[in-house]
């Protein structure tokens, strides 16, 4: 049988990085392909290479047999392969449907008809059960329905070979299982999908084979139905980890965060935060659980500054910010992992030290009357680097020479330093790889166990489940429903979150 | 703090032998070249007689005279580009704010050592002034820079226009014109290859203050930060409209500041249209994304456009090609950096490495 994708001995070099090393895969037709590794052993580049983004450096890559030389995406798009990114490739002005039909526009007497276009896009949603509403521009949306919208795009093009990097990271357990379903089905009509993760769970329930990374070399070829959770552990890190961190039982004490009756308007005129009203206490961990999209990002946005609220006040240790402009909440004791670290979290110009400084650059003892003391700016960033241990060469580097997991840790490292009585982290382990999560959940727990108090927002509900002392559920703009997690199920939670607890109450 | 500074220029020069900007100087001056051969002209002749004619005698007082105005614009728009902020109202900043000063220079009594600063500061003040609109049309009304800046040139056009036609005119000749700037009022010339205006100093001393901004001040980190990603910058906590209005009206000072030397030191009379016809401002928006907003090598990019400019008109006067070869090659030389950056800068988007330096031409 013809293999459908075949990879020989693929390498690829970057200055002071063996990013791929002669990487053999076999993909056969029909099949389930899971890859996996932990973020760095090159995942990402091996498939950008399949993806003709940019030339290997050796090595051979054939399509149903034929040797194939990518010289653009649009020559991979042309073989049938069809990629969704782990950051989005879309226009962020133009609608939903504008977006998926791009390049491939249905027209009528010449013309580009927009109508037919966002009809074909609403069927194909409704299809795999991927809620999105074409006419949306996607600048309005958030992370998790934007990836629906790139898997929309593949699905539009009809690939027959679909590669998802890191689908489920914005997913709830509820969507997985959808897309799984989608998956599933896309497999039965003589389709191949090469399914990028680093969850040995997803591995374990979709893939029918699995090629695990390491450090850039392909350790191990399995097939799913014979191997275990273990054993591909065992490939990808060398050794066992536990990513089980309970909460133990805490006092609650000071109410560090009160929010009160906070509305906040979203992209439409419509109120993405409704009415919301919760503490958060030192010494706490509270979890906002729900499907991106249903207000979590306007909500953080609104406490941090960043957007404006309409309705309502927050206080921060009894300090009213309900109006106060992102330096000033900074100053009254908050800091902000947020969830997008490519575009808000970092600068990608800018070098690993400026990146380190964004928010400590008005402190006295950074700087005097306006001028830096160049000595406590480079004592500050060597110091946050060792400490967090960001893997860098020299701070002088650009910050877009690091790994996705060495950039949160930039950030991560940046906010805690301010030692601040409220952090607040969205997605803070958003497709990083277990080591990585592993070291942000440890940071975050030292920071709730020294009597921070932590909001965090994650898409993850067992990164919520593990680590929160309480959890929120929020459902269009409201808080539905708050849970003890010692007390809580995850089916529970999903119900609250995809709205039909509320439904049934209702019906 | 003077070491850090030669360090720079040492380690500047370094990079200038590797860098795209030499390629393309080669390439233009070859294109050039050949340009005179097939028009039947001595191409070396010509060359030597630019050379000689930018960097010899009156040549070298001329060249460094018009570095003046070309640096001092190019510094001027760079402060708000370097924040991603497309001020291209260098222009109107400059026409205004000369005006200003020339007034003072003309109607206040008072010895030179007093309303030659004092023209200047009013001059910067004005311009200052005249950036700030369309800074805070865009803060306050949303109203882009990029469009107000550009349409406020044509407004400061015109009230100068009326002003030296009516009210300031001197009605003594027939141009559109003020009176003369009295003697006493004059930017003094230095006693340096054959008197260049004191400006010069001003010029460097304003190239070395930005320098040290840029690289050691909390306004110098925040513009920057901010010119490279808004977003985080906000997030950062920088007040990026407070920043956007300060940036503008430091860009408008200069630009007042230049526009007065270019009257008080230079045409001795505001003539209407005059400031406008030089085109200093468009040389140095060009100089400014050619030396990719950073203020030493705007000096360099600077005084080597200058010495083009100067050089072309000897050449034109002793080897009997046109001074619009100067031109060409300054065209020459702008799209080839332009080019080889924008190859850098997409080379690296692919790659997610490499230096972080190309960005600037590309953004703009």
């Amino acid at each position: 049988m013809t293999l459908e994708l075949e990879l020989r001995g693929i390498t690829k070099r970057y200055p002071g990085v063996l990013a791929n090393d002669a990487v053999d895969l076999a993909v056969h037709p029909a099949e389930i392909h899971a890859i996996v590794g932990e973020n760095g052993a090159g995942k990402t580049t091996l498939m950008s290479l399949l993806y003709g983004l940019f030339p290997p450096d050796e090595g051979e890559i054939f399509v149903r047999g034929e040797p194939v030389r990518f010289s653009s995406a649009l020559d991979a798009i042309a073989a049938g392969l069809g990629m969704v990114h782990q950051s989005f490739k879309l226009f962020p002005t133009l609608s939903v449907a504008d977006n998926v039909v791009f390049r491939q526009e249905p027209t009528r007497r010449g013309l580009i008809d927009r109508a037919a276009g966002a009809a074909r896009v609403r069927e194909l949603a409704e299809q795999y059960g991927l809620a999105v509403d074409p006419e949306a521009i996607v600048e309005d949306l958030p992370v998790g329905v934007l990836q629906r919208v790139e898997i929309l795009k593949a699905l539009y093009r009809d690939v027959r070979v679909l590669i998802l990097d890191e689908p489920t990271a914005v997913l709830t357990p509820q969507e997985r299982d959808k897309l799984f379903a989608v998956i599933r089905r896309l497999r039965d009509s003589r389709r191949t999908i090469l399914f990028i993760t680093h969850k040995l769970g997803e591995v374990m329930a979709i893939s029918d084979r699995v090629t695990v990374l390491r450090h850039g070399r392909a350790v191990a070829h399995l097939v799913t139905a014979e191997t275990n959770p273990a054993e591909i552990t065992r490939h990808m890190t060398g050794r066992a980890v536990d990513l089980d961190r309970r909460a133990p039982d805490h006092d609650p004490e000071q109410v560090v965060l009160d929010v009160e009756n906070l509305t906040v308007t979203g992209g439409h005129g419509r109120n993405a935060v409704h009415d919301a009203s919760f503490q958060v206490r030192a010494g706490e961990i509270v979890g906002i659980a729900g499907v991106a999209g249903n207000g979590q990002s306007e909500l953080i946005e609104a406490l941090c500054g960043l957007r404006e609220t309409d309705a309502g006040t927050v206080s921060l240790l009894g300090r009213d910010i309900t109006y106060a402009d992102v330096a000033e909440r900074r100053g009254a004791g908050l800091a902000y992992i947020p969830e997008d670290r490519y575009g808000v979290g970092t600068t990608r110009q800018a070098t690993v030290a400026e990146n380190l400084l964004m928010g400590h650059h008005q402190e006295p003892k950074i700087q005097r009357r306006g001028w830096f003391d160049r000595g406590a700016v480079a004592r500050l960033t060597a110091r946050l680097v060792e400490v967090f241990g960001i893997k860098v060469g020299s701070v002088a580097d650009p910050v877009a020479t690091l790994s996705g997991g060495n950039l949160q840790k930039v950030v991560v490292a940046r906010e805690m330093e301010h030692g601040t009585p409220l952090l607040i982290a969205e997605q803070p382990t958003r497709g990083l790889d277990i080591g990585a999560i592993e070291f942000v959940h440890g940071q975050l727990v030292e920071y709730r166990d020294q009597g921070g108090a932590v909001l965090m927002v994650s898409a993850e509900l067992s990164e919520i489940l593990a680590l929160s002392t309480r959890i929120m559920v929020v459902f269009e703009g409201q808080i539905v429903a708050t849970f003890d997690p010692r007390r809580v199920a995850e089916p529970e939670i999903g119900l609250y979150m995809t709205g039909a607890h509320q439904g049934a109450a209702v019906a | 703090m003077l070491r850090r500074f030669l360090d720079e220029l040492r380690s500047m020069s370094h990079r200038a032998v590797v860098s795209p900007v030499t390629f393309s100087l080669l390439f233009a001056f070859a294109l050039a070249a050949a340009i005179v051969a097939v028009t039947g002209g001595d191409p070396l002749a010509a060359g030597a007689e630019m050379f000689t004619g930018a960097v010899t005698g009156s040549g070298l007082r001329n060249t460094l005279g018009r570095a003046i105005p070309i640096v001092g614009m190019a510094l001027a728009v760079s402060i708000a580009f370097r924040s991603g902020i497309i001020n291209l109202g260098g222009e109107g900043q400059m026409v205004i704010g000369g005006l200003a000063g020339t007034i003072v220079s003309i109607y206040v009594p008072g010895p030179g050592a007093v309303i030659v600063p004092l023209a200047m500061l009013t001059g910067a003040a004005v311009g200052a002034l005249w950036a700030m609109l369309p800074a805070y049309g865009q803060t306050r009304l949303r109203l882009p820079i990029l469009i107000t800046s550009l349409l406020l040139n044509y407004v400061a056009r015109a009230i100068t226009g009326y002003l030296v036609r009516f009210p300031l005119s001197d009605v003594s000749v027939t141009l559109a014109t003020t009176r003369q700037v009295p003697e006493s009022a004059r930017m003094p010339k230095m006693p340096i290859f054959g008197g260049v205006s004191l400006s010069l100093i001003l010029v460097i001393l304003l190239v070395a203050l930005l320098w040290m901004v840029y690289t050691r001040t909390v306004v110098g980190y925040e513009t920057q930060m901010a010119g490279f990603n808004m977003r985080s910058a906000r997030y950062g906590g920088i007040d990026v409209e407070q920043r956007t209005v300060q940036v503008m009206m430091v860009g408008g000072a200069i630009g007042g500041l230049i526009g007065t030397h270019l009257i008080i030191g230079e045409a001795l009379r505001f003539i209407d249209g005059e400031l406008v016809l030089s085109g200093f401002a468009w040389t140095g928006l060009l100089v400014a994304l050619l030396a990719v907003n950073r203020p030493i090598p705007i000096f360099i990019t600077g005084l080597f456009f200058s010495g083009l400019q100067i050089g072309g008109l000897a050449m034109q006067r002793n080897a009997g090609v046109s001074w619009r070869l100067s031109q060409v090659l300054q065209a020459v030389v702008i799209v080839a950096v332009a080019c080889r950056l924008s190859i850098r800068r997409s080379g690296r988007r692919r790659t997610e490495a490499g230096e972080a330096e190309s960005a600037g031409v590309g953004e703009i």
